[in-house]
């Protein structure tokens, strides 16, 4: 009847069990048999209660060593509770934490554009005055959009008709014979346009000496809506005439109309 | 043949004067398509001197220049003839007839607009006089 020592305490337990259920049945074998009919090599009783008593010792000590482990184990429960509890904090926190860092970097990255587009703005800056006055300029005189009464038969046209071209300085330029140098006044920015209204000597404006063109301060009369008046071109025969001397020839098909001239509004 | 800006001390000031304004002008018609298709019939679009000077004149698209001009379409017009296809397209009457619808649709873009709405505001207040008495 060896004791098992090694393996773990159930099984320990489980042998040394084995054994008291061996020798306690040796044992009634032995006092249930007279002793003339005994095996030759069987045991003697008081050894088998001694080895009883002894194997009852064993037992009792691997139950307190079962139960003293029993208390680790559940020691060892707790610990591993806490520890999973921990985990959990944890991979919350590294959620916290992602999400953290991606909203920065996308306000980090917005902020970035919005610098950039102040810069930008930065660059090119224009009061908001001359912006008023352009944008005046351009929408007043029906430039960009049509006038509310425009019907097809409207002459009035989103660019420079050919009236107005033939009434402008390019006109002027020319080496037309009849060309009449008088009531050419130019205001800020000599285009003509062509309307309809009587041209009268309140349309002479300043000659043009006195703009300066180094500075390029081109200060028009009143909010720069002046424009020039035409030439007199009073019965064009299909001449030509030349642009500046710089460019190239630019010729522009005159028509038989005479226009004379007008002036803006 | 490229000329520099005109704030230039060496001509006169009448000249840049003049230059200026003829160069205004001229910049501004370049927004009238029927002109443009004149040019073109003419050759001037295949002459390496004035494909130049339609290089030159996009100065006029800085702030400082721009503001002068009445027609803001021509500038998109300037940058358009700077592609040789435009050019040679141009040359097509066909072609200027477009452009000059186009044009006019475009112009009379916000009165449409604007009478729609106004139409639209109209209507929708004569239904609600009908609606309320009854």
């Amino acid at each position: 009847m060896a004791s098992a020592s090694t393996g773990s305490t159930k099984q320990r337990l489980l042998t040394l069990i084995e054994d008291v259920e061996i020798a306690t049945r040796e044992l009634f074998e032995i006092m249930s048999t007279p002793k003339g009919q005994q095996r030759p090599g069987a045991p003697e009783p008081t050894e088998l209660i001694q080895l009883l008593v002894e194997k009852d010792k064993e037992i009792k000590e691997c139950l307190q060593t079962a139960s003293k482990q029993a208390e680790i184990q559940k020691t060892i429960d707790d610990l591993k509770h806490e520890v999973d509890k921990r985990d959990l904090d944890i991979k919350i926190l590294q959620k916290n934490l992602k999400e953290a860092e991606n909203v920065l970097s996308t306000a980090i990255f917005q902020a970035k554009q919005k610098l950039e587009a102040i810069n930008k703005a930065n660059e090119k800056r224009i009061s908001s005055e001359e912006l008023i006055k352009f944008a005046h300029r351009i929408s007043a005189s029906n430039a960009v959009e049509a006038p509310p009464t425009w019907q097809p038969g409207d002459p009035r046209r989103p660019y420079p008709t050919d009236y107005e071209m033939r009434g402008g300085w390019l006109a002027k330029m020319s080496d037309m014979p009849n060309n009449v140098p008088a009531v050419q006044s130019q205001g800020s920015y000599g285009e003509p346009m062509a309307t309809n209204r009587n041209p009268g000597p309140a349309e002479i404006s300043v000659p043009p000496t006195q703009s300066h063109l180094g500075s390029l301060t081109w200060q028009g009369h009143g909010d720069g809506q002046m424009s020039s008046m035409g030439s007199h071109l009073h019965g064009n025969q299909g001449s030509e005439f030349k642009g500046h001397k710089d460019v190239d020839e630019v010729e522009i098909m005159s028509s038989d109309s005479s226009s004379s001239s007008s002036s803006d509004e | 043949m490229a000329q520099s800006r005109p704030i230039q001390g060496n001509s006169s000031d009448k000249d840049n004067e003049e230059r200026f304004q003829t160069e205004l002008e001229f910049v501004q018609c370049l927004a009238n398509p029927n002109y443009l298709n004149f040019l073109a019939q003419r050759g001037y679009f295949k002459s390496n001197n004035f494909v130049n000077y339609l290089k030159y004149l996009q100065y006029w698209k800085e702030p400082m220049y721009a503001k002068y001009l009445k027609y803001p379409q021509a500038l998109h017009f300037l940058e358009l003839l700077q592609y040789e296809q435009f050019r040679k397209e141009l040359a097509n009457q066909q072609c200027a007839k477009f452009i000059d619808d186009q044009q006019l649709l475009h112009w009379q873009h916000y009165q449409r607009k604007r009478m729609q709405l106004l139409r639209a505001e109209a209507e929708h207040a004569r239904e609600m006089g009908e609606t309320k008495p009854a």
